[in-house]
């Protein structure tokens, strides 16, 4: 009898052992089942005055977290039932966390989405659409263009609200210009005038024409975009165009400006791992020109320092070509389809597009903002390089090309296990001849896309 | 528990001490397990079902995101060999990597072993100071300082006072690596000092009485009387030499060309940047049954070169 008492004891202990342990972990876990009703429990919740927690989520530079929680205290302050919990990381950690999350069925309820990724997440039922919030006006869009919201519809269905709006741009350092005694180029120069351009603020001032870069999968883009093709083909299963020879060209041109000293060689590039837009080496004046997205400048100034100078000028297009800008959302945000507080996290996401007092904090760090009242308002408050950028989006508003498709499924996997390891390293490296890469990229490009369509 | 079960429940089978003795037995048993339930649940929860479900995804196309996953049968080990160019040279980067790091870090071990095997004063400050880049030397922190060390700004080319892109070579690159690697040659160097006490004073003393120098001792005794531990140091070293991940992810991230993709950055990068679960997990099993085939060779081997003191010649 004791002993059965002692095992029966023991047992108990183990077994309050066990659940104690397995408790916090079980909560998430548990998350998905009440993925249901979540709509008719957070209502409730938010008149009661019950506090909820709603759960934020996006990547970014140090600068844009600190601007980004100011915003999300000002928004507790408006709202003290709501408590925000934010999570945030580089972009390729916070990837991996969101797809972790989306996997495990935890997913926060705002969370900052890309151009390149929109179509595959909600391909995957993993965003909500926002149209009922929009016509409820829990989101207020009255200052809003259409076009701004356009980026964030897919097949008409709005699942994803503009942050603010970018472009890529050459930065040229306007004091090295002048030193050099050169012109400003146009705004329609082409790749043998930008080549050109380099070449000269190379030889003139003996550093680099341009830095960053130019064989990033973004110019290819471009180079295509500007011919009034598309990388892709529409439904993500092949590459979209005919014709190598524009990019081949383009390639061709990058190598003579890397064996020229002109531009930075892919290998001093992989040598800076983990360099940043602080760390580019138009900062620190070793280099005369380069390019970013708009939103950029802001942060590259700061790190560059008071007394400097910088001109904005557009992506250079192949001959004949059109603009090889296109106004891209910066970055969005979505309400995940396993938010727990759907309309809390509408109201969070309206306060971001337009209070005005909040964007006076987040102050354009994530590119133009899409209110015209919010741009109104921080106007008068610009510094200098937020002005530029201001400026710079409106002159190119009228030009730039319409925006391509988001990326397809296929395109991450296309970038890591094609473009780069066999396509065009080789070829930069001197392994391969620029033919050859784009044979590899086309055929090799073609399997993987394929597959991630699931042909 | 079983066995113990129907051992007992057979009738009349020995006397009633004997009995008892089961029943106690079969308590103190289940005692036992309920003490390291705890241990078990969480072994079975974290570590034999993932174990499992890794390799049912082996031969899926699981993908984390997209809910129409289906069993493909042998395609991912298929695709690895005949048309996956990129895990071939992973493959490479990790063989060279693990064929020059770790002999290199042993022999080094071993040197530094043997210098540090006196009775001279402050020799256990030393001790600790070289065993220090092996408790820090996996981590975040080193490799960051490693980059920056080798970067084109860093602390080698400000020396040299060049501009060389050391990370960004394709020749240079895995060689930064492979120097940190050698620089972490506390655990073992530790392992060679216990085993260099170990070996008796008089077998030196009748060496030298015999005229032996040292390096006929080094050779004649130090090395056959330590093949044991470099046996069991290489075994070690072995294993971990082909899981080496945190170094490359951070210092080079595989380029250039990957020449320092080693296999556990290459299944990580296909796990959770290309998020093909089924392939990586996949990967995952052939890593292991690699690992595997390289420490049986080494242990077939070790009949022709590990000498026990025990055995006859």
């Amino acid at each position: 009898m004791r002993s059965r008492l002692s095992v029966f004891a023991m047992l108990l202990l183990v077994a309050v052992l066990v659940l104690s342990a397995c408790a916090p972990a079980a909560a998430p876990g548990a998350a998905p089942a009440a993925e249901g009703e979540s709509t008719e429990a957070a209502a409730p919740a938010a008149d009661s005055g019950e506090k909820i927690e709603l759960r934020v989520a996006w990547w970014g530079s140090q600068d844009r977290h600190d601007r980004t929680i100011a915003a999300i205290e000002q928004f507790e302050a408006l709202h003290p039932n709501i408590d925000v919990v934010y999570e945030f990381a580089g972009w390729a950690d916070y990837w991996t966390l969101m797809t972790t999350q989306a996997a495990g069925g935890n997913l926060p309820d705002v969370m900052q989405q890309d151009y390149a990724r929109l179509e595959e997440w909600v391909s995957r039922g993993l965003l909500s659409p926002l149209d009922d919030f929009a016509a409820d006006g829990t989101l207020n869009f009255a200052n809003v263009s259409e076009s701004a919201l356009a980026g964030g519809r897919l097949d008409g269905v709005l699942y994803a609200v503009n942050l603010g709006t970018n472009s890529m741009m050459v930065v040229i350092d306007a004091d090295k210009l002048a030193e050099a005694g050169m012109e400003t180029p146009s705004p329609e120069w082409t790749f043998a005038e930008f080549e050109q351009f380099a070449t000269e603020l190379h030889d003139k001032l003996g550093i680099l024409g341009i830095s960053s870069d130019l064989s990033n999968e973004q110019l290819w883009k471009n180079t295509y975009l500007s011919l009034g093709e598309w990388v892709y083909n529409e439904d993500g299963s092949a590459l979209g165009y005919e014709d190598d020879q524009p990019f081949i060209d383009y390639l061709n041109m990058v190598k003579r400006m890397q064996d020229a000293g002109v531009a930075e060689t892919r290998e001093q590039i992989l040598a800076q791992a983990g360099g940043s837009v602080e760390t580019n080496l138009i900062v620190t004046e070793q280099a005369a020109a380069t390019y970013f997205w708009s939103n950029q400048i802001v942060a590259m100034s700061n790190a560059a320092g008071e007394g400097r100078n910088f001109i904005l000028v557009p992506m250079p297009r192949p001959d004949g070509g059109a603009s090889a800008n296109y106004l891209k959302p910066s970055q969005f945000f979505s309400l995940t389809s396993q938010a727990k507080h759907p309309q809390e996290a509408a109201m969070f996401i309206d306060f971001i597009t337009n209070d005005i007092e909040a964007n006076k904090v987040l102050m354009a760090e994530r590119g133009v903002p899409i209110s015209s009242e919010v741009r109104a308002a921080l106007e008068p408050l610009l510094n200098t390089p937020q002005r530029l950028m201001f400026d710079y989006i409106a002159s190119i508003e009228s030009t730039a090309s319409p925006i391509p498709p988001a990326d397809v499924a296929g395109h991450a996997n296309f970038i890591n296990n094609v473009y780069w390891p066999l396509a065009l390293d080789p070829f930069l490296f001197g392994q391969q001849s620029v033919e050859d890469a784009m044979r590899i990229l086309r055929e090799e490009g073609n399997i993987v896309l394929a597959e991630a369509v699931g042909q | 528990m079983n066995e113990a079960i129907s051992v007992s429940a057979q009738p009349a089978s020995g006397t009633k001490p004997a009995k008892r003795r089961k029943a106690k037995y079969r308590h103190d048993n289940l005692m036992g397990y309920l003490f390291i339930s705890p241990w078990l649940v969480a072994f079975l929860a974290f570590t034999l079902l993932p174990i499992a479900a890794s390799l049912f995804l082996a031969f899926t196309n699981y993908d984390v995101l997209n809910p129409n996953w289906k069993w493909v049968g042998l395609q991912n080990f298929e695709r690895m060999f005949t048309r996956d160019p990129r895990y071939i040279k992973s493959l490479q980067a990790t063989f060279y990597y693990a064929f020059i790091a770790i002999p290199l870090r042993l022999i080094f071990a071993l040197g530094v072993a043997m210098l540090l095997n006196t009775h001279r004063r402050g020799v256990s400050g030393y001790r600790a100071a070289y065993y220090a880049p092996s408790i820090i030397g996996g981590s975040v922190a080193v490799a960051v300082m490693w980059r920056e060390i080798f970067g084109t700004d860093g602390l080698i080319n400000a020396i040299l006072g060049t501009q060389v892109a050391w990370l960004g070579n394709p020749t240079t690159a895995i060689w930064t690596l492979i120097i940190l690697a050698v620089w972490q040659f506390g655990s073992p160097m530790l392992i060679f000092l216990a085993g260099l006490k170990q070996i008796p004073r008089e077998f030196y003393e009748a060496a030298s009485i015999d005229g032996a120098n040292g390096g006929r001792q080094f050779w004649h005794i130090t090395l056959p009387l330590l093949t044991p531990i470099i046996f069991f140091n290489l075994v070690m070293q072995l294993i971990s030499g082909f899981m080496v991940f945190t170094q490359a992810f951070i210092i080079t991230g595989g380029a250039p060309l990957d020449t320092t993709l080693f296999y556990a950055l290459y299944l990580y990068q296909r796990a959770f940047v290309s998020l093909q679960m089924g392939y990586a997990s996949a990967m995952a099993w052939v890593l292991l049954a690699i690992i595997a085939i390289m420490t049986a060779v080494v242990f077939r081997s070790s009949s022709y070169w590990v000498f026990y003191g025990s055995q006859e010649e």
